[in-house]
């Protein structure tokens, strides 16, 4: 296919995402998170298969950037720390937490793209990969947490809850 | 690169709404002079929901990683040629 045509099948199919996410979450309202969340951990975990597992969060994290890039998923994130905080990653008796920079995300794009909020279904969907493809890395449930939801970039909160 | 955030002293009214959305808290408010100062500058995600909100306009943001409209991009829409 041409690159022209790529430009405005892809345009299409980023305003039908769009209008997907709109209409499923004004049709079933909350509920739409939770079908958005599932189908991002079956992704989660069908692209991560045979990836190699680890405990170590940092590790975990470059393996799933791996897994996004290879297939050329556009949701590059980074770990990221503010002045005020020691270290990358926090930990505490129940979880590992880190903060995540997302910036170029196909996700935030198309929203944009069809006119739609962010912080809804689709973002969900990006919750659930990581939850999906962490569950098979680490071995561990976590959750990733929208902390703001920007024009140009977006900060999030990885926790990965430790198993007893 | 290195991100470097300017707010227009004169520009700025003190509305605080910059204060209010940044995550990160990267500005303060400057009681005397009643304006918004960068505190942290090196705590910006770049974002730019400071400067989108901003009613006058009054901060900029430089050397910053500015998202990629990727369905403009030839290549990008070339290796995305699998999906469609």
């Amino acid at each position: 296919m041409e690159t022209n045509k790529q430009r405005l099948a892809l345009q299409d199919a980023m305003v039908f995402l769009g209008a997907i996410a709109s209409g499923t979450e004004q049709a079933i309202g909350e509920s739409a998170n939770s079908i958005s969340y599932l189908a991002g951990v079956n992704l989660g975990k069908r692209l991560s298969e045979g990836v190699t597992n680890t405990k170590d969060i940092l590790q975990a994290l470059d393996s799933t950037r791996e897994v996004l890039k290879k297939n050329d998923y556009l949701w590059l994130f980074e770990p990221f720390k503010t002045h005020d905080q020691e270290t990358i990653v926090q930990e505490d008796e129940n979880s590992i937490q880190v903060m995540l920079v997302f910036r170029d995300c196909m996700i935030r794009q198309s929203l944009f793209r069809f006119g739609h909020t962010q912080k809804g279904s689709l973002c969900n969907m990006m919750y659930g990969f990581f939850a999906g493809a962490l569950q098979n890395i680490m071995g561990q449930e976590s959750s990733l947490e929208i902390v703001h939801a920007g024009e140009n970039a977006c900060y999030k909160k990885l926790i990965v809850r430790r198993t007893p | 690169m290195s991100l470097e955030i300017d707010i227009h002293e004169q520009s700025c009214r003190g509305c605080e709404l910059c204060i209010d959305i940044c995550p990160t808290k990267v500005f303060e408010l400057d009681t005397e002079k009643r304006l918004c100062v960068v505190k942290h500058a090196e705590d910006c995600i770049a974002c730019l929901s400071c400067a989108y909100i901003c009613p006058s306009n009054a901060i900029t943001h430089t050397d910053y990683h500015a998202v990629k409209n990727f369905y403009r991009d030839a290549e990008f829409c070339q290796r995305m040629g699998k999906f469609l």
